[in-house]
C-alpha cells in the first residue's frame, strides 16, 4: 500500500517533466550574437530546424501561424545561476495568401509592429522565420559598464495537444549568447 | 464539534450550496451560449491557442476542486472511523452511495459521448468533400497559371517587339503608344505598359474591360521582375470588378546583370542610378471576368478553409473535449458537493439522534435531540423527544414505585423478621429465596444455610429432611380451599422434639407459578398444653367415671352397714343385692381401665398394601342390617383406587367406630353414606349421616378421650379414630352435612 502511494507520488513528480519532454522541438536556436550598438542591444541568430512539416503545412492552410522567439536579457555569473533582468518577446506571424500565392510576415517587438513583409516562396519564408539578424531587443540604459552581459533565447513554434487534450508550447532549449559588456557612458 | 456548531456549519452549507447552485447555473448558461456562439465562430477562434490553455486550466482547477472536496471528505471520514466516532459508518456509507451514485452515471456519459465526439469529427473529414475541394483549387489554380501564363507569354513577344526600340529617341515614344495598343489587340490583353527601372514608359488599356484608369503594379512587382526577370501578380483593378493578372517581364541590361547573380543593395536594378541602364520591364495585364473571379477565389478560399480545419483537426477535437470534459466535472463537483452535503444532512440528525440514544441508554433522561428538521426527520426527533419524554416521567413514577416498594418491602421484611410464624419462600426453581427469623430459629440454621438452596440441600440432615420430603411430596394446590397444604412434622431440633405445622401456599401469577411460601407454626408447646388439658379433662373424666361406680357400691355398703346395726332380718338379700351391684360396678371400672389401657397402648401403625376398596366394603357391609331403615351404603369413583400404604386393622377399626357413631346417631329412615375421593397426592375417605349432627361447641372437644355426646360409652371411639388418623400422618375433620347430620373426613397422603 505504501510503495504504491510512493509509485504515484514519483509518476506525479514526473508528469509534468514527461509532458515538457513530449512537447520539446526537434530545433535549436544557434549562432546567437549579441552586440551592443549606441543604446541598444542587438540580437542576431538562427534557428536550425524546428520548423517541421506540421508548422509549415498549417502556414499552407492561410492560418495566422506564429513563431515567437523568447529573448532575456541575464546577467552573466560565474559561479551561480545567471540573473535575469529583463525580458522581451519577438513575434513573427505568417499568414499565407492562397489566392495571391503569397506569405505576409509581421514582426512584431514587445508587441509593437516593427516590421513587415511579403515573400513568395518557401526558401523566403523559412530565412524570414529563421534568421533574426540585429534586431534591437533591449536597451543598454540601466545596465552596468564593466558587468557581464548575455543574452538568452528560446523558440515557442506554436502549441501541440498531449494526451489529446493537454495543451503544451513547443519550445527549444534556451540558448546561451556571447558575453558582452556594456560601454561606458560619456 | 458540537450539535449547535453542525447546525450552524448545516445553516452556512445551505447558503453556501445555493450560491454554488446559482453560479453553476451562470456557468452552465454562459457555457452554452459561447456554444451557441462557436458555430459563428472561425475555426481559428475556437482552437486558439489561448483558449486552448484557458480551457485545460479551468479543467485542472475543476480536478483539483473535485479532488480537494473527496479527499477532504474521506479523510475527515477516515479520521471519524479511525476514532469510532458515533455514525461515522453511516456517514461513510451515505457518502460512497452519494459519489458513486453521481460519479458513475457522469463518468460513463462522459466516456460514451467522448466517443461520439471523437466519431463526429472523425466523420466530418472521412466525408469525400477534400477531393471535390482540392479539385476546384486545382481548376482555379490553373485558371490563374493559365491567364498568367498567357499575360507572360504577350510581355515577353511584346519586350521581344521593342527590343530593338530606343526608347530615348522623342519619334519612337510617340510611337510606342500606337504600337503598344496594336499587341494589346493582337494578345487579348486588357493591359499592357512598359516601364524602366520603376519609372513608367507607356502603357495602354481596354476601353471595353472597364478599367478607368492605368494600374499600378507596385515597385516589389517591377523590383522582383527585374531581379527575377519574371513575376506574376493579382490585382484589383483600378475602378472595374474582378481580378487583373499581371505578369512581368524584364530585358535589357539590369536583366542581364541581375541574372549574373549580384546581390545586395549595390546590385539593386531599381536604384536611380544613371550611370548604370535601367531595365525594360513589360507588365501584361489580363482581366478576369468579375464572376469568375469571384468563384476561383472562393473555391481556393474553401479549400484552404477545408485545410485550415484539417490542421486544427486534433485541436478542433480537444478543444470540444475541453469543453465537454469542463462540463463534465462542473456537474461532477456540483453532484460531488451536492452529495456530500446532502450526506452530512441527513447524516447530523441521525447523529444527533443516535448521541441522544447514547445519552439517554446513560441515564441522561433531561437530554433532548435539538435539530431544526420539518421533514420526516424532524416527525422522528419529535418522536424521539416524544418518547424521552414519556420515558422519563415513566422513570419518575417507577422510581417512586420503587421507593415504595422499597418502603413497603421493608415493612413487610420487618413484619416478616417480627412475626411468630416461621415464613419460608421459596422461588419457581425450588431455591429458597427468603427465610425469615422466626423459621431460621426454629430450625436452628443460619441464614446463609439456608437462603439460595433448595429445600434438599438446605435440610439435608436426617431430621430436617422430613420437612423436605414433605415439601416434596405435597402436590401442588391449584385453586380455592386447595390452595394451601397443612401437615403437622415431628423432628428433632436442636436436641428437642418439635412439632411443626407446615403449610404450604403457591405463589401465583398470571405467568403462572412463581414458587411457594411454606409458613411454620411451632405448635410444640400448644401441643403440650392441648395434651395437658386434654389429660386433665380425661382425669377429670376418668374420676368421674371412676365415681359414677363408687357411689352404687357405697351406697350398697352403707345400707348393708344399716341393716346390720338394726339387725335387719333382710340382711342376707340385701347382701346380695350389694354384692351384685359392687361386682358389677367393679366391672365397670374394669372394663373402663381396660379400654384407657387400650388407648394408651395403640400399638404403632405397620402400613401394607392395601386393597382399601375392598377394606370399605367389607366394612360397610358388616352394618348392613344393624339398623331397620338407616343403610349403610358404599360410594366410589368410576376409576379404581390406587393401591395405599396403611395398616388395614387400624384403618378397619377407624372406620367402624366412624360407621357405628354414624349409624347410632341416626333415627330411620336416614343413610350413612361412605365415600372415597382421590385428589393429587392424597385421598379423602369420607362417612356422611344424615343423622342429628354434632353442636358446634363440641366439635372442639370431640377428639378427647372420654368425649361423649351420646350420654352413654366410654367416649374413646373418635379419640382412637383421630390417633389412628394421626399416626397415618393424615388429618380428621368433622363438617356439617347437607341438610342434616354430619361429615367426617379422614384425609390420608398417598404415597
Amino acid at each position: 500500500m505504501r510503495s504504491r502511494s510512493a509509485l504515484c507520488c514519483v509518476l506525479l513528480f514526473l508528469l509534468p517533466g514527461l509532458l515538457g519532454s513530449l512537447a520539446r522541438a526537434q530545433g535549436q536556436i544557434r549562432v546567437l550574437r549579441a552586440t551592443v550598438e549606441g543604446d541598444q542591444v542587438l540580437v542576431s541568430f538562427r534557428l536550425d530546424g524546428g520548423i517541421d512539416r506540421r508548422l509549415l503545412e498549417r502556414i499552407d492552410t492561410g492560418l495566422p501561424t506564429q513563431i515567437v522567439y523568447e529573448l532575456e536579457l541575464a546577467r552573466d555569473r560565474k559561479r551561480w545561476y545567471d540573473q535575469g533582468l529583463e525580458r522581451n518577446t519577438l513575434e513573427i506571424t505568417a499568414t499565407y495568401d492562397a489566392v495571391a500565392r503569397e506569405t505576409n510576415l509581421h514582426f512584431r517587438l514587445g508587441g509593437e509592429l516593427i516590421e513587415s513583409k511579403t515573400v513568395r516562396d518557401r526558401p523566403a519564408l523559412l530565412d524570414a522565420l529563421r534568421k533574426i539578424e540585429r534586431v534591437p531587443v533591449f536597451r543598454v540604459q540601466g545596465l552596468t559598464p564593466g558587468v557581464r552581459y548575455l543574452v538568452l533565447a528560446r523558440a515557442i513554434l506554436g502549441s501541440r495537444m498531449v494526451l489529446a487534450i493537454i495543451p503544451t508550447d513547443v519550445r527549444t532549449d534556451w540558448a546561451e549568447s556571447n558575453k558582452f559588456r556594456p560601454p561606458a557612458t560619456p | 464539534m458540537s450539535l449547535r456548531d453542525r447546525l450552524y456549519q448545516q445553516g452556512k452549507n445551505t447558503r453556501t450550496l445555493l450560491f454554488g447552485l446559482v453560479g453553476l447555473l451562470f456557468i452552465f448558461t454562459a457555457i452554452f451560449y459561447l456554444l451557441q456562439r462557436d458555430r459563428e465562430m472561425p475555426a481559428y477562434l475556437v482552437t486558439n491557442r489561448v483558449l486552448l490553455f484557458v480551457l485545460w486550466y479551468v479543467n485542472v482547477v475543476l480536478i483539483l476542486a473535485i479532488l480537494f472536496v473527496l479527499l477532504r471528505d474521506l479523510f475527515k471520514l477516515f479520521l471519524e472511523r479511525r476514532h469510532r466516532i458515533l455514525g461515522s459508518k453511516l456517514k461513510t456509507k451515505l457518502v460512497a452511495t452519494y459519489v458513486g451514485l453521481s460519479l458513475f452515471p457522469v463518468l460513463t456519459l462522459f466516456v460514451i459521448a467522448t466517443e461520439l465526439l471523437q466519431g463526429s469529427i472523425d466523420r466530418w473529414f472521412a466525408t469525400p468533400v477534400r477531393p471535390v475541394l482540392e479539385q476546384g483549387n486545382a481548376v482555379a489554380q490553373a485558371l490563374i497559371d493559365r491567364v498568367q501564363g498567357s499575360c507572360e507569354s504577350a510581355a515577353r513577344r511584346a519586350l521581344a517587339d521593342l527590343g530593338t526600340v530606343d526608347l530615348s529617341r522623342e519619334a519612337e515614344r510617340e510611337r510606342l503608344e500606337d504600337r503598344l495598343r496594336a499587341m494589346l489587340a493582337e494578345n487579348d490583353l486588357d493591359f499592357l505598359a512598359v516601364y524602366e527601372g520603376n519609372d513608367f514608359v507607356q502603357g495602354v488599356v481596354e476601353s471595353r474591360s472597364g478599367i478607368s484608369d492605368l494600374p499600378e503594379p507596385g515597385s516589389d512587382l517591377l523590383g522582383e521582375a527585374a531581379t527575377e526577370g519574371r513575376a506574376v501578380r493579382t490585382i484589383e483593378p483600378p475602378g472595374g470588378r474582378g481580378r487583373l493578372v499581371l505578369a512581368a517581364v524584364s530585358g535589357g541590361a539590369a536583366a542581364a546583370e541581375t541574372e549574373a547573380g549580384e546581390t545586395g543593395p549595390a546590385a539593386d536594378p531599381l536604384a536611380s542610378d544613371v550611370a548604370e541602364p535601367k531595365p525594360r520591364i513589360v507588365v501584361a495585364g489580363s482581366l478576369l471576368d468579375p464572376v469568375l473571379a469571384e468563384r476561383t477565389e472562393r473555391l481556393i478560399e474553401a479549400f484552404q478553409s477545408y485545410r485550415q480545419l484539417e490542421v486544427q483537426k486534433e485541436d478542433l477535437r480537444a478543444s470540444h473535449l475541453l469543453i465537454f470534459l469542463m462540463v463534465t466535472l462542473l456537474i461532477l463537483l456540483a453532484s460531488t458537493w451536492t452529495g456530500l452535503y446532502l450526506a452530512r444532512r441527513v447524516t447530523v440528525p441521525i447523529l444527533a439522534l443516535a448521541e441522544g440514544t447514547r445519552r439517554i441508554s446513560g441515564g441522561d433522561l433531561d437530554h433532548r435531540v435539538e435539530v431544526p428538521a420539518d421533514d420526516e426527520l424532524g416527525v422522528l426527533v419529535a418522536s424521539f423527544n416524544g418518547m424521552t419524554e414519556e420515558l422519563q416521567r415513566s422513570n419518575r413514577a417507577l422510581q417512586t414505585t420503587n421507593e415504595r416498594l422499597a418502603e413497603e418491602r421493608a415493612l413487610v421484611a420487618a413484619v416478616l423478621e417480627n412475626v411468630a410464624a416461621g415464613i419460608v419462600s421459596i422461588d419457581g426453581a425450588g431455591r429458597i429465596f427468603t427465610c425469615n427469623g422466626a423459621a431460621l430459629q426454629m430450625l436452628h440454621q443460619r441464614e446463609d444455610e439456608v437462603v439460595g438452596r433448595t429445600a434438599a440441600e438446605a435440610w439435608s440432615d436426617p431430621e430436617r429432611s422430613k420437612l423436605a420430603a414433605l415439601l416434596a411430596s405435597l402436590p401442588e394446590p391449584q385453586t380455592g380451599r386447595d390452595r394451601r397444604s397443612a401437615r403437622e412434622v415431628q423432628m428433632v431440633v436442636g436436641g428437642d422434639w418439635k412439632t411443626f405445622e407446615v403449610k404450604v401456599t403457591p405463589i401465583r401469577d398470571a405467568a403462572g407459578s412463581r414458587g411457594r411460601v411454606l409458613v411454620l407454626e411451632d405448635l410444640t408447646e400448644l401441643i403440650q398444653a392441648q395434651q395437658l388439658a386434654a389429660w386433665n379433662e380425661a382425669a377429670r373424666r376418668v374420676a368421674h367415671e371412676i365415681k359414677n361406680p363408687l357411689t352404687p357400691i357405697r351406697l350398697g355398703a352403707e345400707r348393708l352397714l344399716e341393716k346390720h346395726r338394726r339387725g335387719d332380718p333382710e340382711l342376707g338379700p340385701a347382701i346380695e343385692e350389694a354384692a351384685d351391684i359392687i361386682v358389677r360396678e367393679v366391672e365397670n371400672l374394669q372394663g373402663m381401665v381396660d379400654e384407657f389401657s387400650r388407648y394408651a397402648r395403640m400399638p404403632r401403625p405397620r402400613p401394607a398394601q392395601l386393597d382399601l376398596a375392598k377394606l370399605i366394603e367389607e366394612t360397610c357391609h358388616l352394618y348392613r342390617d344393624v339398623k331397620v331403615g338407616v343403610p349403610v351404603v358404599c360410594v366410589f369413583g368410576t376409576e379404581p383406587l390406587p393401591a395405599v400404604w396403611l395398616d388395614g386393622e387400624q384403618i378397619r377399626r377407624a372406620l367402624i367406630n366412624l360407621i357405628d357413631n354414624g349409624v347410632e346417631a341416626t333415627d330411620p329412615p336416614g343413610t350413612v353414606t361412605v365415600s372415597v375421593e382421590v385428589a393429587e397426592g392424597h385421598l379423602e375417605i369420607h362417612v356422611a349421616d344424615t343423622g342429628r349432627g354434632i353442636p358446634a361447641e363440641s366439635k372442639d372437644k370431640l377428639f378427647l378421650p372420654y368425649f361423649s355426646t351420646k350420654g352413654r360409652g366410654t367416649g374413646m371411639g373418635l379419640a382412637i379414630v383421630h390417633r389412628i388418623v394421626t399416626d397415618h400422618h393424615g388429618t380428621l375433620r368433622v363438617e356439617d352435612n347437607r341438610p342434616t347430620g354430619s361429615v367426617f373426613t379422614i384425609e390420608l397422603p398417598l404415597g
